[in-house]
């Protein structure tokens, strides 16, 4: 049976619609239109006249981004950092959110508040800093990735995730004579796929997307990762790789039409890669956060 | 059996479990605690070739510095501004989105609104500056485009100290809004259907259901949210303004943590930096534990 409708109850959920829709177009113009100037000739760009659709429709912005060198090398330190990082990252979270989850074990809350301690409080900037210098890893790829090996919210999801399993499930393992060991990795990640692509997902972009420390702690051009090459590129019109070029490949060529360019082709990884993983973590994120 | 011995046969028993904790507190030790340790250099004349043991120790000097210095009025107005300006603006935008996205009964529009706002939080800051810069500039962009069609004069955002802030909450506004629905969404699906069914039995309007059921559900949700938030004011978004400003910005724009950075990495003035990052952290955790114990008085909830 469908209950009519009230004009008032119908145009809130036009409202409704038209709101989700407006916030969606927000989110996707930027995006749209820098897209649309990097498939642009030279002359559209400087006319200020290209929207959502690319004017004088040209792939020299986006080739020349592709064969640069500078930034292949970069792209390719960006993708070693985020492979072996998240590798390494998730591995460590997820033998450490473990035995965390078994709360009636001795000595177990004192070790969940020492993490959760440092969500609250740490050293900041300058410390940090002194102590990769300490540890030498100036100028070494380690120092993006060591201190960022547990992230401890994504340590609590897990936590809350394996809390939220069956106890049963370990029981009768247990019954049968398993390790503890064995049940964790026979038993608990073959069942716990959704909130491993959810947490592999953010530590994925966050070590794809960093900036700040590889400021800081890289001064070697040859270790520059992508978002420092972006940083030059793009905010600070450094327009060296375009110096190179003779004057005929540069007739649709032009440093915004290359900045524009850049954004896009550094940012297909993700593009790519996050729809897939979208279904596993919006259910990760529903499991982690209900508090056990 | 007394405590202790139930203890060691608990730890004898699963001591596999402890042995898997190894590899994770080695890393709070070197990653987390040194640099809290290293703390202690903001009561110091810290040089770097001396180390933490033998550099002079100089008590609250540095604290006393910084209060007295002509930037601390400007980083300390700009923070809360900017601050103040994020929470109130943005706070309720997620809010709202996951109410709105609530209301929606066709799954695969629900679905495509969510992938496409989430889309933005994905990206880097570096590439989100490039974005703004490009679709704001004074010569190519489409914003001053439009601006111009109508009749108006380019503005130059990113030089502008009258702009700077709107732009500073706007892009973090763009990048977060939609992500930070997340958590109100999954409180809303936590709701009991039945609660709906009998309203609407009553005859409430879809409406009043937004503010009979809804709200008050995820009322406890929205209190804790609000309390992290807060604990994190005096963190303008370091990375973002880092990005985003220029000298020409500096009176609108220069928060803590960016001069966290300059003094202590562009000027090296390590125990005068670390000062004022303890100051911040000092403040922030004062913040999250009132906010904490007062959200546990008010809601019965608390963060931890």
């Amino acid at each position: 049976m469908k209950i009519k409708q009230s004009l008032s109850e119908r145009v809130y959920i036009w409202l409704v619609y038209i709101i989700l829709i407006g916030s969606a177009i927000l989110c996707l113009f930027p995006f749209l239109n820098v897209l649309a100037k990097s498939l642009s000739s030279n002359w559209a760009i400087i006319s200020g006249k290209v929207g959502l659709m690319p004017i004088a429709f040209t792939m020299e912005n986006m080739i020349f981004v592709i064969r640069d060198q500078l930034f292949q090398k970069a792209f390719l330190v960006s993708i070693y950092v985020t492979v072996v990082g998240t590798l390494g990252s998730v591995l460590f979270t997820a033998v450490t959110a473990y035995p965390l989850s078994k709360k009636h074990l001795p000595g177990i809350k004192f070790i969940l508040l020492l993490y959760i301690f440092t969500m609250l409080f740490n050293g900041g900037l300058v410390p940090s800093y002194l102590l990769i210098k300490n540890l030498n890893l100036m100028d070494n790829l380690g120092s993006l990735i060591l201190p960022a090996l547990i992230n401890v919210f994504n340590m609590l999801l897990m936590k809350n995730y394996y809390e939220s399993l069956p106890e049963s499930l370990e029981e009768s393992a247990k019954l049968d004579g398993a390790s503890n060991l064995r049940i964790v990795f026979s038993i608990i990640i073959p069942i716990s796929a959704p909130v491993f692509a959810t947490i592999s997902l953010f530590y994925a972009v966050a070590y794809w997307s960093n900036w700040f420390s590889p400021m800081l702690y890289l001064n070697d051009p040859a270790l520059k990762p992508l978002q420092l090459y972006l940083r030059d590129i793009v905010l600070q019109a450094s327009d060296e790789n375009l110096l190179n070029q003779d004057i005929d490949s540069l007739l649709n060529l032009s440093p915004e039409g290359i900045r524009n360019a850049t954004i896009i082709v550094s940012t297909i990884p993700i593009l790519l890669v996050y729809p897939l993983l979208q279904k596993y973590f919006i259910k990760g994120i529903l499991i982690g956060s209900v508090k056990g | 059996m007394n405590r202790g011995n139930h203890w060691i046969s608990q730890i004898k028993r699963n001591y596999d479990l402890y042995l898997l904790l190894i590899p994770g507190l080695v890393f709070l030790a070197i990653f987390k605690y040194t640099p809290i340790y290293g703390l202690v250099i903001a009561f110091q004349d810290f040089n770097i070739f001396k180390g933490i043991g033998d550099s002079p120790w100089v008590g609250f000097k540095q604290f006393d510095r910084l209060f007295a210095s002509d930037e601390f009025g400007n980083i300390m107005t700009n923070t809360l501004l900017i601050s103040l300006y994020k929470i109130v603006i943005l706070f309720p935008i997620p809010i709202i989105i996951a109410i709105l996205l609530n209301e929606v009964g066709r799954m695969w529009f629900k679905r495509t609104i969510q992938t496409i706002i989430y889309l933005p939080h994905f990206l880097s800051w570096v590439i989100i500056a490039g974005l703004f810069v490009n679709i704001m500039s004074p010569q190519t962009g489409i914003v001053n485009g439009i601006i111009s069609y109508f009749g108006g004069e380019p503005i130059n955002f990113f030089m502008d100290n009258s702009y700077f802030r709107s732009i500073i909450v706007a892009t973090a506004g763009w990048k977060e809004a939609g992500w930070n629905a997340i958590i109100f969404i999954a409180a809303i699906a936590g709701l009991d259907p039945e609660l709906y069914e009998a309203s609407k039995l009553d005859g409430a309007s879809r409406i009043q259901q937004v503010f009979t059921i809804t709200l008050p559900g995820i009322a406890s949700t929205i209190v804790l949210m609000l309390i992290l938030r807060i604990g994190s004011v005096l963190e303008a978004g370091t990375e973002q303004i880092l990005l985003l400003y220029n000298p020409t910005v500096y009176e609108t724009g220069d928060v803590i943590g960016t001069y966290i950075y300059r003094m202590g990495l562009t000027s090296m003035e390590y125990s005068f930096s670390t000062a004022v990052g303890l100051f911040e952290s000092v403040i922030g955790f004062i913040l999250v534990i009132g906010g904490n114990a007062l959200a546990k008085r008010v809601t019965g909830k608390s963060i931890w």
